[in-house]
C-alpha cells in the first residue's frame, strides 16, 4: 500500500516497488473470493513468483546463513496487532507457521541453543515461552506491568525482561521458568543486550537517556552511561567492546565504549531510529519515520548510505552468516531482506499485521 | 504538606511519560478506503493541497503556510464545533498522488491520539475510477498503563476511523455529484 519509495536505490528498488504494487493489487482482487488464510497463501505465492521473475541478479530466492546450532534459517517475528508470532523460513522466504500469542507480542529473544523463543506480551503482562520447532507455547510467565525488551544470557541462559512501567529488569531462570529477581534501572527500560561472554547486561533506559551496565553475576549496576535522547534499542558487538543505542528523540546513534562506560561518539541518522544491527564493518539502523535503514561505517562512524525500506522499519538483526540483515516493517507488514554487501533490499515477505521483532529474532 | 508532597511525587512519572510520548502502549493502525467514480487526477485536485482540508465535513477552516513543501508546510485545522489540530507535512508526491503528514499538537479532548502520522493517497483504477486510501499510525491519548476509557486504544481507533470515514464518504459524494 505504500511502495512509494523514491527510486534512489537503483533499479532493484524500482523492481521491488513494482513487484509489491502488483502483488498487492492482485491480492486485493483475490481477497474478495478467498478466505483470509487462503489469501495469505496466495500473497506469498504471488510474491514468490514475482521474485523469481525479476531475472538474474535481482533477487536470489534462497539465502545462505543457516544457524550453526540448529541448521535452521528462520526468523521469529512478533506481529503486535495480529497478536501472532510467525516463523519465516528465510531459505524459501515463506511464512511456515503462525502461533497465536494474545497480549500484543513485541520483544523477542532466543535461548543459547536457539530452540526456544522468549516473547514479551506487554498487554498480557507476561512472556510466552515458545518451542520454535514444535511451534507451540510451552508456558506463559507473568512479569510486572510492562514487559517490553528482552534478552538472553548467551552463557547462563538467564532471561532478562525490561519492564517499561516498573523501571526494572526482571531475571527469569531458564530451568524453572520463574522470576528469580529484579534489578532497578533508570526510567522505562526498553532494549536489552548481553555481552557475548555473558558477564554484562546493558539496559537502554529510555526516559533517563542512559544505558545501565549491569554485572550479571551479582546483578549490581556497575555503570550508568549517558547517551542521546530516548535510547530504545541497544546492540553489543561480537567482541563485547562496544554498544550502540538508537536514540528515538535525538535521531542519532550513541557509540558506547563498554569497558570505560562512556559514550565515545554520536552518529546522526534518519528520523526516529528504533534499533541497530551489526554486520561486517557496518551498523544498520532502522529509521521508523524516515522509512530508511541508515548504514553506518563502523571505522569512520559516518552514515554511508540510506536504504529505502517499507514504512515504520523497527526490529532488525543480522543472520549468522552476516551476509544479510532482516528488518520488520510495522506499517508495511513485511520482513525485508537486505544484502549486506550490495546494501540493497532483495525481497519482502508478507507477515501478519504490525510486525515489530524487537530483539534477537533470527536463527 | 505531606499529602501534597506525595501527590507531587506521584505526578513526576506521569509527566515524564506523557513527555516521552511513545512506546509504552501499543501503536495502532487505521486504514480506510473509498472507490470513487472519478480519475485519480481529478480526486487529487480536490484533496492534494495540504493547505486545504475544507473538503472534510468536520473541518471549519484550514490555515497554514509553506504550501506543499515537506518539512516546511504546516497547517492548523479548526473543527466545526470547536477544537484545533496542528499538522506538518513530511512527504509529498504529486505525481504519485500521495502525502504524508503528522499531528504536531492536538488536545486529546479533540482527538484522543498521540504521535499520530497519516498518509493520504489516490490510486487510479482505470475506467475513470480511483481508490482513495487514508491511513494512520498513532498511540492512544493516554500513554501510561491502564488508560481511562475515553483515552484507550479502542477510543483512539474509533475516533480516527470516524475522521477518515466521514471525510472519504463526503469526498465520494461531492465528486460523484459533480462528475
Amino acid at each position: 500500500m505504500l511502495p512509494l519509495r523514491p527510486a534512489v536505490d537503483g533499479s532493484s528498488a524500482v523492481h521491488n516497488q513494482g513487484m509489491r504494487r502488483s502483488w498487492r493489487r492482485l491480492a486485493s482482487l483475490f481477497a474478495m473470493q478467498l478466505s483470509v488464510a487462503q489469501t495469505h497463501r496466495v500473497v506469498v505465492l504471488i510474491a514468490t513468483v514475482f521474485v523469481l521473475s525479476l531475472g538474474p541478479g535481482a533477487s536470489p530466492l534462497t539465502a545462505g546463513g543457516a544457524d550453526a546450532k540448529t541448521g535452521r534459517h528462520e526468523a521469529v517475528v512478533t506481529s503486535q496487532l495480529a497478536e501472532k508470532v510467525s516463523i519465516v523460513d528465510l531459505s524459501t522466504s515463506k511464512v511456515t507457521a503462525e502461533i497465536s500469542v494474545p497480549g500484543k507480542p513485541a520483544g523477542v529473544a532466543l535461548s543459547p541453543d536457539r530452540k526456544i523463543a522468549y516473547v514479551t506480551a506487554p498487554e498480557a503482562k507476561d512472556i510466552a515461552v515458545i518451542d520454535i520447532d514444535a511451534r507451540k507455547i510451552l508456558k506463559r510467565i507473568p512479569v510486572g506491568d510492562g514487559p517490553l525488551g528482552i534478552a538472553v544470557n548467551p552463557v547462563r541462559g538467564a532471561i532478562y525482561v525490561a519492564d517499561w512501567y516498573d523501571h526494572r529488569v526482571a531475571i527469569i531462570d531458564p530451568k524453572s521458568l520463574t522470576v528469580t529477581g529484579f534489578v532497578k534501572v533508570g526510567l522505562s527500560p526498553s532494549g536489552l543486550a548481553v555481552t557475548p561472554d555473558g558477564k554484562l547486561l546493558l539496559s537502554a533506559d529510555r526516559d533517563s537517556h542512559q544505558v545501565s551496565i549491569i554485572d550479571t553475576a551479582d546483578l549490581a549496576v556497575k555503570q550508568v552511561v549517558e547517551v542521546g535522547k530516548r535510547p530504545f534499542g541497544v546492540t553489543v558487538n561480537a567482541a563485547g567492546t562496544r554498544a550502540y543505542t538508537a536514540n528515538v528523540k535525538s535521531d542519532d546513534v550513541s557509540v558506547i565504549d563498554i569497558q570505560n562506560g562512556k559514550t565515545v561518539a554520536t552518529v546522526k541518522v534518519g528520523r526516529r531510529p528504533y534499533a541497530v544491527a551489526l554486520a561486517g564493518n557496518n551498523a544498520f539502523v532502522t529509521d521508523q519515520y524516515a522509512e530508511t535503514i541508515s548504514v553506518i561505517d563502523l571505522t569512520d562512524l559516518k552514515v554511508t548510505k540510506k536504504i529505502d525500506v517499507g514504512a515504520y522499519p523497527e526490529g532488525i538483526a543480522a543472520d549468522a552468516s552476516g551476509d544479510y540483515v532482516y528488518v520488520a516493517c510495522w506499517e508495511e507488514n513485511t520482513l525485508e531482506r537486505i544484502n549486506t554487501r550490495t546494501l540493497k533490499v532483495e525481497n519482502q515477505v508478507e507477515v501478519p499485521d504490525g510486525p515489530r521483532a524487537f530483539g534477537d529474532f533470527l536463527r | 504538606m505531606l499529602r501534597s508532597l506525595v501527590f507531587g511525587l506521584m505526578l513526576i512519572p506521569l509527566t515524564l511519560v506523557s513527555a516521552a510520548n511513545a512506546h509504552g502502549p501499543t501503536r495502532q493502525k487505521v486504514t480506510e478506503t473509498v472507490e470513487i467514480n472519478a480519475p485519480a487526477a481529478k480526486v487529487w485536485e480536490v484533496i492534494g493541497n495540504f493547505q486545504d482540508l475544507n473538503w472534510h465535513p468536520a473541518v471549519e477552516k484550514t490555515e497554514g503556510e509553506g504550501g506543499n513543501e515537506p518539512d516546511k508546510a504546516k497547517r492548523t485545522l479548526t473543527l466545526k464545533g470547536g477544537g484545533q489540530i496542528h499538522e506538518a507535512l513530511v512527504k509529498y508526491n504529486a505525481k504519485a498522488h500521495m502525502m504524508k503528514y503528522e499531528i504536531t499538537d492536538v488536545d486529546v479532548k479533540v482527538l484522543p491520539v498521540k504521535n499520530y502520522s497519516s498518509i493520504l493517497k489516490v490510486e487510479d483504477e482505470g475506467d475513470g475510477k480511483s481508490k482513495v486510501t487514508w491511513r494512520g499510525a498513532f498511540y492512544r491519548g493516554y500513554m501510561n498503563n491502564n488508560p481511562p476509557p475515553e483515552l484507550s486504544d479502542e477510543a483512539a481507533v474509533k475516533a480516527v476511523t470516524g475522521v477518515y470515514r466521514g471525510g472519504l464518504d463526503e469526498l465520494k459524494k461531492k465528486l460523484e455529484a459533480a462528475g
